[in-house]
């Protein structure tokens, strides 16, 4: 980026009257297409300014994950340690953060967040935003150049924030000099947070965020209701064609039934498809390609414009963005749906305290056919991050720094049951083995506000209502890991030059138009064609210079 | 120029030089009070729309809101490109299909939308009752309030695959309807849901039109033998026409604004030919890819064009002997 910045910067004042001339002239004879270059974060600069690992974590787990796979633990500790004795801030001086919610917003005075702040010694004064339209708060006031001490950002925002490899050295702290290598020994906690999380908060160089370690790399999983696939004895899909089978039997539209919300995602890995990298990989040829390519995507478009002609999809789903797919499948409006292991738990909680049976599984990853295996996509090894404001001066840093050692406690710890759960009695109360029941209190005033500050070791922890949880996914994520996409650029920050990331909206959108049967299959060569010319090929060149340089 | 006119005019040509002649400082002393009273809405005016429309300048810059060393120096230190944003957008035939888009719609609602709130104002006009005219009043502008995600989620319920009308053709054996996912019939789709939503809070202007007429002006037509449709033709179509060209003037400024959530919300069901309007292209084109200096050169075009169409429809209108939004006195 040092090129494009030193153009940017040396007009200034003096290019007002420049231009006011300049715009005299013929439109297009002296002006200048908008470009921004793009660029790539060396990997190799990423692993020297990263913290020493030093395993935090306090008790064996029930189930070992695969890596990147996290551990699961099945039982509540019966002991829990009480990690961290000091109080990590000392100024008295309040901390002001922005974190994301999906959800309502909790209360200002908020007794969750008034315990946290007494153990750790001073007030928290969070700003929860809507998570769904963070973005946009985010590219406001990151614009007006005016954060708070602490602000959370999602890596899927981070591609939406303008210039935010421009932005992140002008607002947010450098923090090499605090935790590189073993000055991160004041910091256990930290020091205890995955290495491939830490290199993936490498910008420019230099360490500025500190991670929140992903607990599965995968970004979606199918899921199905197992409970009622089994009372009509269909069985679980294990193929293309099964999925195809599973679907017209679920599919019953004078009962007001439908078998899929939009599954499209999965089948292009159930294909064979890649996704890692924006869909780029690299061939046996060692030639760089994009999925559009291939004949897997082909087949994948072709399998999902069946399935949208023959109406196998909830109509709603298929009509508007505003469709709530998570609604319909609790409804029993579908039985099938493609989303973020994430939503697995919430929703099978829900539902498992109403009591009528409701079971939701994610079904065991397949190929096509037998002689297709599937491809997994990897996401980033950390799904978001906490920046320092910068220029705070060296002890307020040091101060923060020991907040976000504080909300990196692993499990197992008092720490990690006072973020996670709240105080007992108030927000939680016990089972039978010990572990955390939370209430009607909790739900009002937990907004996950500590837990994405900063990181922690991710686990899967079962939960009193979901005693087989841990299991069944890190089981399921462990057979996954199997098919799990080696991607040529991981570790590297890739930032696609605007001109190429313009032309990914049009294509998707033209796709979605055989997709859903508005212009016919046939067409789907032209459309790839259109993309090459309008900037694939151009973006091709792009992705293989970054590996070039990397020395990949 | 005939000798009376002189005399006529004479006096008037006196009393112009006479306002130019007082000093600025006579006219202040005279008009401070009024003047004081106009500040609270300047200041508002200056504040939030004269200053922040500075900001266009990055419709000529390749902006960075990162460069220099504040918000306001990021102005100054992006680099100017001068036409190049323009430039981009207008060699883009996406850009194009977009406008084709808007001003399709624009066109088809002034014919079918528009009117509705008229007739719906004359209609709410002729309840006798006020307690059931205020209570039909409000039910019909009541939607005005409603999101655009609410309303399409309503319309999805009642016309969508899965919706009453669909539901209910099943269950009588026939094929279902999907009126939400057909692209030709998009533009009656959007208008039905426009009307729903904001017809009866356009018809609150007309009401206060129709509320203005001389009721002693239909006694009189009425006595002199005129029916309903000829009192109609001559007594409530001229008292209306001023407002209905004011609104017809100010609607053509706007006719480059069709709005976005509505579009965006629809996009994939319908697909990007049939949806794709201005603002749903610099949502795309502009902001998620970062192409900032884009979307503001894409906003100063609906300006313009909105400028020129409002003067243009204004000339047209004092042709026409209406007074427009503003005269030349």
């Amino acid at each position: 980026m040092g090129a494009s910045t030193s153009r940017r910067t040396f007009l200034g004042l003096a290019g007002l009257g420049v231009a006011s001339t300049a715009g005299l002239g013929a439109l297009g004879g002296c002006s200048k297409k908008p470009s921004s270059t793009g660029g790539a974060t060396n990997a190799e600069q990423a692993a020297g300014v990263v913290p020493t690992f030093k395993d935090s974590n306090l008790i064996p787990p029930d189930i070992k994950g695969i890596r990147p796979m996290a551990d699961g633990y099945a039982k509540y500790p019966a002991n829990l340690v009480d990690a961290i004795t000091e109080k990590a801030i000392t100024s008295g001086k309040p901390v002001t953060a922005t974190t994301p919610w999906w959800g309502p917003a909790p209360p200002a005075s908020n007794r969750y967040v008034e315990a946290v702040g007494a153990d750790l010694g001073g007030t928290i004064t969070f700003s929860v935003q809507d998570g769904n339209t963070y973005g946009d708060k985010l590219n406001t006031m990151l614009g007006a150049r005016d954060v708070p001490d602490l602000t959370c950002i999602p890596g899927w925002e981070i591609n939406k924030l303008a210039r935010f490899s421009d932005g992140v050295h002008v607002l947010f702290e450098d923090l090499t000099p605090y935790l590189a290598g073993d000055k991160a020994n004041p910091y256990p906690r930290l020091a205890g947070l995955d290495t491939a999380a830490w290199k993936d908060s490498v910008w420019g160089g230099k360490l500025m965020g500190v991670p929140f370690p992903t607990d599965s790399p995968f970004p979606t999983a199918l899921f199905i209701r197992r409970d009622v696939a089994e009372q009509r004895g269909i069985a679980a899909p294990t193929s293309l064609d099964s999925l195809y089978e599973f679907g017209r039997k679920f599919t019953n539209p004078d009962k007001g039934e439908w078998a899929f919300g939009d599954i499209f995602q999965e089948v292009l890995q159930i294909c064979g498809n890649t996704g890692s990298q924006n869909g780029w990989a690299r061939g046996a040829d060692g030639k760089v390609y994009h999925r559009y390519e291939t004949e897997q995507y082909k087949r994948a478009v072709e399998w999902m414009a069946r399935i949208y002609s023959e109406k196998l999809i909830h109509p709603d789903l298929a009509s508007s963005k505003g469709g709530d797919v998570v609604t319909l499948f609790k409804g029993g409006k579908i039985f099938s749906y493609a989303s973020g292991l994430g939503s697995w738990k919430e929703t099978q909680r829900e539902m498992t305290r109403q009591g009528k049976g409701f079971d939701m599984q994610a079904v065991k990853v397949f190929g096509a056919d037998a002689s297709t295996p599937p491809v997994r996509w990897g996401g980033s090894p950390s799904i978001m991050w906490t920046f320092i404001k910068k220029g705070l001066g060296k002890d307020r840093v040091e101060e923060l720094l020991r907040v976000l050692d504080y909300t990196a406690a692993p499990f197992g710890t008092k720490e990690y049951e006072l973020q996670n759960y709240g105080v007992e009695g108030t927000h939680f109360t016990r089972d039978a083995n010990g572990a955390p029941k939370t209430n009607d209190a909790f739900t009002k005033e937990f907004a996950n506000q500590f837990i994405f500050l900063g990181g922690r070791p991710a686990v899967v922890v079962s939960d009193p209502d979901l005693p087989h949880y841990a299991q069944d996914l890190v089981g399921w994520g462990n057979d996954a890991t199997k098919y799990l996409e080696k991607n040529p650029w991981e570790g590297i920050k890739v930032e696609v030059p605007s001109e190429q990331a313009a032309i990914q909206q049009p294509t998707d959108d033209k796709i979605t138009d055989i997709l859903r049967g508005r212009t016919p299959l046939s067409d789907f060569d032209k459309v790839i064609g259109q993309w090459r010319a309008g900037g694939g090929d151009k973006a091709r060149d792009f992705y293989a210079k970054v590996l070039a340089d990397n020395g990949r | 120029m005939s000798a009376p006119y002189m005399v006529e005019a004479a006096p008037q040509v006196q009393e112009k030089q006479a306002v130019t002649k007082m000093s600025v400082a006579a006219r202040l002393r005279r008009d401070w009070p009024l003047m004081l009273m106009c500040v609270p809405a300047m200041l508002l005016l200056a504040l939030f729309h004269y200053l922040p429309a500075l900001g266009n300048v990055i419709a000529f810059q390749d902006y960075n809101p990162f460069a220099g060393d504040s918000p306001l120096q990021a102005f100054l230190s992006s680099e100017w490109i001068g036409f190049g944003n323009f430039q981009y957008l207008f060699e883009t035939p996406a850009f194009w299909d977009s406008v084709r888009n808007t001003l399709g719609i624009t066109a088809f609602q002034l014919v079918f939308y528009f009117p509705v709130p008229i007739l719906l104002a004359m209609l709410m006009n002729s309840i006798l009752s006020p307690r059931l005219r205020s209570f039909a009043q409000s039910v019909v502008y009541l939607p005005h309030f409603f999101s655009w995600v609410l309303v399409v989620s309503l319309f999805q319920m009642m016309l969508g695959g899965a919706g009453l009308i669909a539901q209910t053709a099943r269950d009588a054996g026939f094929t279902a309807p999907d009126f939400m996912t057909n692209p030709d019939t998009f533009y009656f789709l959007i208008t039905s849901q426009a009307i729903w939503k904001d017809a009866g809070w356009g018809m609150i202007v007309f009401l206060a039109a129709l509320a203005a007429i001389d009721p002693n002006l239909y006694e009189a037509a009425a006595a002199d033998g005129a029916g309903r449709w000829r009192r109609f033709w001559h007594v409530t179509l001229p008292g209306l026409r001023p407002v209905i060209v004011l609104l017809l003037i100010l609607r053509l400024g706007d006719a480059l604004n069709v709005g976005f959530e509505q579009f965006y919300l629809q996009r994939e069901a319908v697909g990007r030919d049939a949806s794709e309007v201005l603002d749903t292209y610099v949502y795309y084109q502009g902001i998620t890819v970062q192409q900032w200096g884009v979307g503001a050169a894409a906003g100063l075009f609906k300006a313009l064009v909105g400028l020129l169409l409002i003067l243009g429809a204004n000339k047209v209108a004092h042709k026409l002997g209406e007074q427009g939004i503003y005269s030349k006195s």
